[in-house]
This record gives structure tokens, sequence and C-alpha cells, in this order.
């Protein structure tokens, strides 16, 4: 798995990201620099960045020996139908993006501790991580692959997956060793 | 959310915009619905043809067709499915409209994750309620049906209260009646409603066994007894303690079979074959034949002093013929109920096909029709049943086709006033001719009326 920064990423914010989802799934992940944020995705009209429009940037990068790409930013992001995403992915798919710029702060407007900020970034990061590895939405509020449209949600969720969506990411996870090895 | 609704329902995300709705689709699939999109309201109402959906998201402006035209055709086709319409800033009004019109909800774009998310919880569970109201009221149709037995004709109403009578008191019962007219159906009512509804059923086909298996299948047996007989059975004389002995097609046991169950229903004991121990009797016998027992009496194929032992109670269960005004209401039970099995979209009976089984003989009576409209229901391609798919009532068997034109609609005309048993209006109506036609067409072919 490589993670990559999308313009200025706090470098300790990378490392925590990474050190969760070695630690969680038990997959190496290399960091691959910084790249710029891909201006075409800015969307003037709602002063946001486009998640689609960055994971199809994203897809064309040359990382070939990475099964999956998690990118990080600090820019916030939106999806045509929503108002603003945590991070975005599609189900199944290469890669995922991931931002931090809602997570700074907590539901009322106060500033969240960082411990709190930096926990939040890795379970967004586990989320859509569980996207490219084509897990849904869970029901179960402990599991981190619940649908957290506030920073509050997020906080209730656990940093780990339920048993079930465990055994759907172990399952993906077979399959994706076995394309890397083929 | 209850993840065990969502794999059930089916979303169809309709606009003309691109980009919104593969934004939506993506997210609704990581929520885990089957999602299907259309780019247009003239696609949608193809798609709709084709397919059941649960929820729609569904345009307000859109370039082929405005979302409240299809908003009107969704609600006067599936009313059952609910409709979300998504605005854009400037759309209230039109909103609020379709909400008049009988959509559940809108949304402006972009959503709040947060209010998208609830909304669809709530629809969900709003399904699922609905789908349990739907069982519950099913089923309480089903009992007020008596236990399957379907019918609004008198004669099927006199059934019924016949039935309320009998199943009070334990005197054996003969129930008579073609094949395929649910004799066994008013077998179980009769059980149902009687003070041993709580005791097995136990039926069994006299006509399906040779006569030495049939022995050991009433009485059981003991291990050794015969060639094969390694263990015990309990026959199904002891497995109908304390309820009901339904004996089906009971014009077909051996005579020396009659004379044994003679003996046991008068002695109220028996032993299992190769058996010493006495077992006791306690259940209420029911049989049920198509034969005319009096008429097998006088050719000695039927024991009259067994005849007299079975019948102390007859009940007539009519064909189906005499009970037209049921077809339609029965036609709709099995529609419902093979819809559902086999998860069709199929939402009626068109008139011309209801005209068509109406006017049919059904000589295998209701368990025809049953077959009928499964065959129709798992080969129909359209929503709903049309003449066609009931053609193949209507072709004869084993007949050698003429030639010529005039011969072959001669046999045809004449095949369909039979089956309209020569009433004018319903055979023209049938063949889609007019009546003056029909007429003309008896005259030239010279047909009568066969007595």
């Amino acid at each position: 798995m490589g993670l990559i920064s999308l313009g200025p990423m706090g470098e300790v914010a990378v490392h925590v990201v990474a050190a969760n989802i070695q630690t969680i799934l038990e997959v190496p992940v290399d960091l691959l620099g910084s790249i710029e944020v891909p201006a075409h995705s800015f969307q003037p009209q709602r002063q946001q960045y486009d998640a689609g429009l960055i994971l199809k940037h994203l897809v064309r990068l040359p990382f070939p020996n990475h099964a999956r790409i998690i990118a990080l930013t600090s820019v916030d992001l939106c999806i045509p139908i929503l108002t603003h995403v945590f991070g975005e992915a599609e189900l199944g798919g290469r890669v995922a993006v991931v931002s931090d710029f809602r997570l700074r702060h907590n539901d009322d407007g106060t500033f969240a501790p960082l411990d709190r900020y930096y926990e939040r970034l890795a379970k967004v990061a586990l989320h859509e991580v569980g996207h490219t590895l084509s897990v849904y939405h869970c029901s179960d509020s402990k599991c981190v692959m619940r649908f957290s449209a506030k920073v509050r949600h997020l906080d209730e969720a656990g940093l780990y997956f339920c048993e079930r969506c465990e055994f759907m990411v172990r399952e993906s996870l077979k399959s994706v060793r076995t394309a890397v090895d083929d | 959310m209850n993840t065990d609704m969502i794999g059930r329902i089916k979303i169809l995300v309709v606009d003309d915009e691109l980009i919104v709705r593969e934004s939506l689709i993506g997210w609704l699939k990581k929520t885990g619905y089957e999602v299907s999109a259309a780019e247009g309201g003239r696609r949608a109402i193809e798609m709709l043809s084709e397919k059941d959906y649960d929820l729609i998201f569904l345009d307000i402006k859109m370039p082929d067709m405005g979302g409240i035209e299809v908003l009107d055709h969704i609600k006067a086709n599936f009313p059952q499915t609910m409709v979300v319409m998504i605005t854009a800033y400037g759309s209230v009004e039109n909103s609020v409209e379709a909400m008049k019109r009988g959509a559940n909800d809108y949304l402006m774009k972009p959503f709040d994750p947060e209010q998208l998310t609830l909304l669809v919880e709530k629809l969900v569970q709003q399904k699922k309620i609905i789908d349990e109201n739907i069982l519950l009221r099913e089923h309480v149709a089903t009992r007020v049906k008596y236990e399957d037995l379907v019918g609004a004709a008198r004669c099927m109403r006199q059934l019924f209260d016949l039935i309320g009578k009998v199943s009070k008191v334990d005197s054996p019962i003969l129930l008579r009646g073609e094949t395929g007219t649910g004799k066994e159906l008013v077998a179980k009512a009769i059980h149902a409603k009687s003070d041993r509804c709580y005791g097995p059923f136990i039926p069994i086909n006299c006509g399906a066994f040779t006569e030495s298996l049939l022995e050991s299948e009433l009485f059981g047996h003991e291990s050794g007894s015969f060639t094969g007989a390694t263990k015990a059975k309990r026959g199904r004389l002891e497995m109908a303690q304390g309820g009901t002995f339904f004996l089906d097609e009971i014009g077909e046991i051996p005579l020396k079979m009659q004379v044994d169950l003679l003996r046991v229903l008068e002695e109220k004991k028996f032993h299992r074959v190769g058996g010493t121990k006495e077992i006791p009797l306690d259940f209420r016998l029911i049989s049920a034949t198509h034969r005319d027992l009096v008429k097998e009496i006088e050719r000695s194929h039927f024991r009259q002093d067994f005849y007299f032992r079975l019948n102390v109670i007859e009940i007539e269960v009519p064909p189906l013929r005499k009970r037209r005004e049921d077809i339609s209401i029965l036609a709709q039970h099995f529609l419902d109920r093979f819809r559902r099995e086999t998860n069709k979209p199929i939402t009626g009976i068109e008139q011309k096909a209801l005209e068509l089984l109406e006017a049919y003989e059904w000589p295998g009576n209701v368990r025809e029709l049953e077959n009928a409209m499964e065959r129709a229901v798992v080969l129909a391609r359209g929503r709903s049943l049309t003449r066609d798919d009931f053609a193949f009532l209507l072709r004869s068997s084993g007949q050698v086709m003429p030639q010529s034109l005039k011969e072959m609609e001669k046999i045809h005309i004449n095949r369909i006033l039979k089956l309209c048993q020569w009433n004018i209006s319903k055979a023209a109506k049938l063949l889609e001719v007019n009546r003056t036609t029909l007429h003309n067409k008896i005259d030239k072919y010279g047909l009568r009326p066969s007595n």
C-alpha cells in the first residue's frame, strides 16, 4: 500500500496514518512523497475540491507496485451530491483520498485536541481503505466502516473493524496479495 | 440501519447529469444498496416497465421529461415505490408540488450527508413496515380463506358453511369431487376447525402405493416382518393418533385392504404388520374420491359395508366450471403466490386473458388452473399476463391439422364455441369478431351444438 500527500500535509499526521494502517491491516505501507492537489479538481462555486476528480487523477499516477494508493490532503473535499466528505474511495477501487480539513474542529466549532484529530484521521483513512477492499458501510456504530456524516459519529466509532467487516477485509486482502504475486 | 434489509432494497437514480448519477450511485453502492441509473425520464419509465424499484431518486428538472411527469407516472403505476425528488436551489416550489403529488420527500443538492443518511434510513424502515403489513394482511386473508380454500361463489360459501358445521363433530366424512378440486384442502380445513386441530393431520394417497406397500404404510411393520424390513416402522394409522387421518383416493384401495381397514375402524384397534401388540385407534377419518362409489359397489370393486363406514357425512366439492365466478379470484391468488416465488414483477392479468380463463372448461379443475398460472408467470415476458400467455390452453392435442384454411377456421370456431358452451357473445369476444360475423360463420360451416 502506498501513502502520498496531496499538497502540504503534516509529517506526523502522515506517519500516524501509515502506522495505523500497518498495524490494523497488517500490510506494509510505503510513504510515496508529496504531489500538488490537481488544480482542475477545484470547484470555485463551492470553494471545495471534487474528491471524484482527485481519485481520477490518482489512478493515473505511476505507482505500479502498489495495489492501493491512499492520498492525504488538507483541502476541503466534496462530491457533486454531498456538501462535504471526509474522504472518498470507489468500492473495490485502487485509490482513496482522505482530508483532515474538517477533523480539527468538533461539531460545535470548538478545537479538537491533537490526539483526537489524529484518531479521526486514522479512522477516516481506514474507512476509505476498507472501501477499496470492497467493504460496505456497516450498521455497527463501533465499527470503523460505519458511515460518519459528522465528526461526533467518527468519535463514536472505534479504530477497528467489526467481525464481519474484518472478515471481508481479510478476504479482500488475500485476493489483492494473489493479484500482486501474479 | 438494518443490514438485513439493505440487500433487498432496489434503488433507481434518475438524473440527466452524469456526475450527479455517478456520485449518488457511488455513495448508495458503498452503503450496500442495489442501484441502477437512468439518464432521463423516458429511460426511467422504460426501466420501470422491466423491473420493480423500491426507491427512486428523481431529478425535478430534466430536458426530455420533467420530474413531476415521471412522478405522476410512478404514482399511477407503481404506488408502492417511494420517490425522493432531487432539486437544486430555486426549485423549491416544484418540490412542494411534487410532495403534493405523492413524493415521499425532497433533497436539495448538494445534500448534507447526515440528511441523506437519515432520509434513506427512514424510507428503508417505512418499506420494512409496509412489507410486514402486507405479509400480515396476506396471513389474515389466508386464514379467513379457510387455509387456501378460495372462493366467493355460492356453492363455495355453502361449502365453507358445511365445513364449519361438520368440523365440530367426530363423524367420518367422505369428500366427493373431481380430480384437482381441492379435496385435501377441504380435509385440512375441517381438521383446522376441529377440536383435533392441535393433533396431526396425516394424509395418504391410496392410489400411489401397491397393495403390499400400502399395507405397510397404513399399519406400519415390525423389524423382520418381511424382506427389507430391517427396522420397525410406525404406520400412518399410528401417526394419526389424536388427529385426523385423510384417506385420499379411497376408490383405489384393493378389496382385501378394504376388509382390513373396515375391521380396524370397527374394532378401533390394529397391529403392525408382523406385530402382535394391539394399538388403539383415536382419530377422525376423512376420505376422498373422484369415483362414483355407488357405481363401484355395483361393479363389485368397492364393499358396501366399507362405504357405509366411511360415508356418515358426505360433502361434494364442486368442480371449477360450476364456480366460474371464482376463476378470477383464484387466478389472482395464484398470481400473488407465483409472483412471490419467482420474484417476477407481474402486476396483473389483462382482461382478455381473464376472459379466456373464465371461458375455459378446466377439466383438471383448480389444480389445472394453478399449473396454468405457474406456467404463465414463469414464461411471461411483460409486466402483466396476456391472452398469449395462456394460448397453450387452446391448443388441441393429438389432432391431425388440416391443410386448408377453411377447414382450420371451421375446427377452431367449433372448438371455441364448445369452450364457451355455445354462448355466442363469449365466443365472439374470444375470437375477436362481432356476433354477426360469428353467426355467419356458424351458418357457413353448418355448425351445431352437440347435446
